[in-house]
Parts: structure tokens; C-alpha cells; sequence
């Protein structure tokens, strides 16, 4: 009896399946020992200025939505959640001046706009809350040419360039304002007729004043991040991970309505 | 001849460069290897001196990891060794007479030299989706549309790269010979693609000299596998150095010329 002739793909397909099963083992090897770090220190950094609201608070009962997100999420990687408040976040316009090094943070939160410049130094994971420019009038205002506007830029890492650009040619005269009470201030004498500032700095404004998105056309909404640094995948992974399974359990709703994340205008 | 038996004919000549390939453990443990050294050692030893210390401190311009920004040059450098040592196949049949005995047959020569490539391509487009299985450890996340369009520019490149590596084989006449060429030919276009370096594409020309030699950015602009590149990085992880539309027509571009000129060749053996 002549022995059954091998199918003619059959030493192929058996020379591929190897090699792609011995990638896919390499696959699961870990790029970097981040998480393996983090879970022997049993500890979970988080970098965030001291007021940011309403993702960072101030509030020890309701520190924000940012500071009880990453909490759930170092309960989940079963680690606990140290906050490291540092006023020099927010402080300067250049955030390489914030001083935040590896050693202070494993998450950066409170304010970090997910942006292409964001994402040039750090990894990012997208929160849920969404931010961008908006403008603040008194109900009914409109803005015409040779108004006066506040402008408040905030320290999101949204584009001042672009936003000064459209200044001038909406034939508006800008006034900075160094603070949010600066702000409003600003707009209840009524030295301006509007103001621009970053959608959570207005949540910071008194109740009174309508808030809307400014020109959508011109200016898109970026989603919130955490910042991770750039190259500590296993953690990224795992902190993303833990992240869908707050989203699945609710978890990141319940925290979102709580807080009004979604509102926009002063809370 | 009739359309179906020259269809059939061509059928059979790639049918035959792939199982031919494919039944080669040596040519696909290259394909494995590859990878395995590029990204799990050279990605990943690298990867600390691309990583932030300090937040806004900018490194490594690009908004992706390093692993992420070099996954899809080594797919493309899987395909340019596949692709490339294609030749050989070319090199054996002229050795052993197999290429006479085709070239004698009805089929027209265009089209055996066709059969021949579109074989070649179809083994190195498999090289190049191995590296895909990777996509996991280097964090770069796929959709099947992405996947899908991955193989597609993988396929024409490594038409274009096959039918480069016909015209290499024409004009070298022995096997050692072609290994020395093959390599001085595919590392220098690998390096000089901007596969391990990338130039920031929000900087000027002058400003990108500050950062790397003229004759380097010359190079880099030159070679066309820098626009496969990144026409792969456009795909893979959206991150494109040069217009988006400008990979997709330099590749298409290779391999229509590369081929007349292969053709051209394949005519004259």
C-alpha cells in the first residue's frame, strides 16, 4: 500500500502557522517593566494641580472626577493611589517648567488636553471629559468688530496660535486676564464684551453667564487625557485596560454625572 | 494561445514561486527573525532613551512611542529582504536550465516574468503581514480596514521590490556575488529611510539641518522606500512625515518602472 500523498499546501501552511505562532508568542512577552515597578512599590503616582475643577477639586470629600478616576483605577491594579499636588502645574506656559519627573508621577491628570503637542512627550488615554475653547457673554451678547474680549488661555495645551489668529481677524481686541476671578471680573464691570478661556477654567465662573463652544468650525473639542510617559507600555496597558472595565461597570458615568463633567459653563 | 490556457499558465508559474517559497524553512525563519531582532531587541533596547522624564520635555517628536514608530519600517524591511532575494529564485532557474525550458514554452515572456513576480510579491506581502502579529507588542492598534490596507500597499511594494530584485539578478551572474550586492543594497536604503529617525515633520528644511547633516536629509528625501514608509506609518499608526498621498504614488510609481525595466531585461536573458 502506497502512503497517502501529503496535501500540496500542507508543508506550507504548516511552515507559516509555526512561524506565526512562534510571533505570536514574542507578542505576549512584556515591552518594558513599568507595571512590574509600579506593582513591587505597591504605589501609583498621579501629578495634579492644585485646583482644576471639576477634575481636581481641592475638596478632600470630593477631591474631582480625575483624582477618583485614577483611584478606581489603582484599586483595580490593586495599588495605592498617591496624588502628588504640585503648584508649579498650571503656573507657566511652558509646561517643561511644571518640573514633573518620572520619580513624582506615574499619571499626570487634572488638565492634560489630549493633543497631538501633548502626545509628542507623553503617552495619553483619553478620560471622557472633553475640552477646547469656549466663550463667555452675558445672555443675548454679540460680538462685533472692535469689542473688547478677555482671554484667559488656560494650561491645557490648546492652540494659543490658532486662537490669537482668530482673534484679530474677528477684529477683536484681546485683554488677558491673569486669573479666572480676573475674568469675571472683567465681565461682570464690563470692560469686555466676552470672554475666551478653556471650557473647565469657565466651569470655575460664577452662575450667570452663558457659555458655548467657540466657532466649532475653527476649533475642535479635545478629549481629556491622563498622561502617561512615552515608553511605559505594560502600564499603559494595564491602566488601560482597567479603565474599560470602570467604563463597563458604570463606573465612569456615575463619576461624570457626579461631577458635571459633561456640563459646560460655570459649575 | 487562448486567453485561459495563458492565464493558467501564469497561474502555475506563481503557484510554483509560492510553494517554492513557502516550503523554504530558511526563508521564513529570515522572516521571523527579523522582526524578532528589530523590535524585540533593537525596539526595545532603544525605547528608554525615546521615553519622556521630564512632561513637556521633548525627546522623540514624533506622538508615538519608539515601538510604535518602528513597527511598520520593519515590515517594510521584511519585504525589501524578501522581496529582494526573490532574485536568487531568478539566479537558480538561469543556473539550472529550469528558465530556458520556460522561456522556450508558449507563454509570452511578459507574462512568465509577471507570473514570476506577482509570486515573489505574494510571498513577501506574507512576510511583511507576519510582522502584523506584533502589532500587540508594540502597542499599535489595527482595525481590519487598516489591516486590509496594510496588505494592499504591501503587495505593490513588494511588486515594485520583486521586480527590482529581476532586474538586480540580470545583471549579477552568480549566487555569492548577489548575497554581497543584495546586502549593500538593502541596508543603506533601510538606514536611509527615515525607518529608525524620524524628521520632525512640523520643522522647515533648515530647521531639520540643525538637527541632522544636509547630506542625510538629502538621502532621506532621495530614497524612495522613506515615502513606503511612511505611507505604511500613515496606515498603521496615522502618522505621516510627507503629504499622505505622496507614499502611495511614489510606490505605485516604483513598481510600474521597476517592472518596464525588469521586462525590459527579462526580454534580453
Amino acid at each position: 500500500m502506497t502512503p497517502a500523498r501529503p496535501h500540496r499546501w500542507g508543508r506550507a501552511l504548516l511552515n507559516i502557522g509555526a512561524a506565526a505562532c512562534l510571533l505570536l508568542g514574542a507578542s505576549l512577552l512584556p515591552p518594558d517593566t513599568s507595571l512590574n515597578d509600579r506593582k513591587a512599590s505597591g504605589v501609583l503616582k498621579l501629578c495634579v494641580p492644585p485646583s482644576y475643577p471639576p477634575l481636581v477639586t481641592g475638596k478632600p470629600d470630593e477631591p474631582g472626577y480625575d483624582i477618583e478616576l485614577a483611584r478606581a483605577i489603582a484599586g483595580k491594579l490593586e495599588l495605592r493611589l498617591l496624588v502628588n499636588v504640585l503648584p508649579s502645574m498650571g503656573q507657566d506656559f511652558n509646561p517643561r517648567n511644571w518640573s514633573l519627573t518620572r520619580a513624582q508621577c506615574d499619571l499626570v491628570g487634572g488638565g492634560v488636553a489630549d493633543t497631538a503637542q501633548t502626545r509628542s512627550f507623553m503617552q495619553t488615554l483619553a478620560t471622557g471629559a472633553e475640552t477646547g475653547w469656549v466663550i463667555i457673554g452675558k445672555s443675548g451678547a454679540q460680538l462685533s468688530k472692535g469689542d473688547a474680549v478677555a482671554v484667559l488661555p488656560g494650561t491645557s495645551g490648546l492652540d494659543r496660535i490658532a486662537l490669537s489668529n482668530w482673534v484679530r481677524r474677528a477684529g477683536l481686541t484681546a485683554r488677558l486676564a491673569a486669573t479666572p476671578a480676573d475674568l469675571e471680573r472683567l465681565l461682570t464691570s464690563s470692560e469686555v464684551a466676552a470672554a475666551i478661556t478653556e471650557r473647565y477654567v469657565a466651569a470655575q465662573l460664577s452662575e450667570g453667564f452663558s457659555v458655548g463652544w467657540l466657532d466649532p468650525e475653527s476649533f475642535p473639542v479635545f478629549p481629556m487625557a491622563f498622561g502617561l510617559w512615552k515608553g511605559d507600555q505594560t502600564l499603559m496597558r494595564a491602566v488601560r485596560q482597567a479603565l474599560h472595565q470602570l467604563e463597563r461597570e458604570g463606573m465612569v458615568s456615575q463619576l461624570q454625572d457626579h461631577y458635571g463633567v459633561s456640563r459646560l459653563g460655570p459649575g | 494561445m487562448e486567453m485561459l490556457a495563458l492565464l493558467r499558465g501564469l497561474y502555475a508559474i506563481w503557484l510554483r514561486e509560492l510553494t517554492r517559497a513557502t516550503r523554504d524553512r530558511a526563508q521564513l525563519i529570515g522572516g521571523v527573525s527579523r522582526p524578532l531582532i528589530w523590535l524585540l531587541i533593537l525596539g526595545v533596547g532603544l525605547n528608554p532613551y525615546f521615553r519622556g522624564e521630564v512632561y513637556g520635555e521633548v525627546r522623540f517628536v514624533i506622538p508615538y512611542t519608539y515601538l510604535q514608530f518602528l513597527f511598520p519600517a520593519v515590515i517594510v524591511l521584511n519585504i525589501m529582504y524578501t522581496s529582494i532575494q526573490f532574485a536568487v529564485s531568478v539566479i537558480w532557474d538561469r543556473e539550472f536550465g529550469f528558465l530556458r525550458e520556460v522561456l522556450v514554452s508558449p507563454m509570452p515572456r511578459p507574462l512568465i516574468l509577471l507570473g514570476k513576480v506577482l509570486g515573489g510579491s505574494t510571498v513577501a506581502m506574507i512576510h511583511g503581514g507576519l510582522v502584523l502579529i506584533l502589532a500587540r507588542f508594540a502597542d499599535v492598534t489595527l482595525s481590519p480596514l487598516q489591516i486590509v490596507q496594510a496588505l494592499g500597499l504591501m503587495f505593490v511594494l513588494a511588486f515594485g521590490l520583486t521586480s527590482f530584485g529581476v532586474i538586480l539578478a540580470a545583471r549579477v551572474r552568480s549566487f555569492e556575488g548577489f548575497g554581497v550586492f543584495s546586502n549593500t543594497i538593502i541596508l543603506p536604503l533601510y538606514f536611509t529611510s527615515s525607518s529608525v529617525f524620524p524628521l520632525d515633520p512640523s520643522l522647515t528644511r533648515a530647521q531639520i539641518v540643525t538637527a541632522y547633516p544636509e547630506w542625510l536629509v538629502f538621502m532621506v528625501q532621495i530614497n524612495p522606500i522613506t515615502y513606503a514608509v511612511d505611507a505604511l506609518r500613515g496606515i498603521l499608526i496615522t502618522f505621516n512625515q510627507f503629504p499622505s498621498a505622496m507614499g502611495s504614488a511614489v510606490i505605485f510609481g516604483m513598481a510600474v518602472v521597476f517592472f518596464v525595466v525588469a521586462l525590459l531585461d527579462f526580454r534580453r536573458a
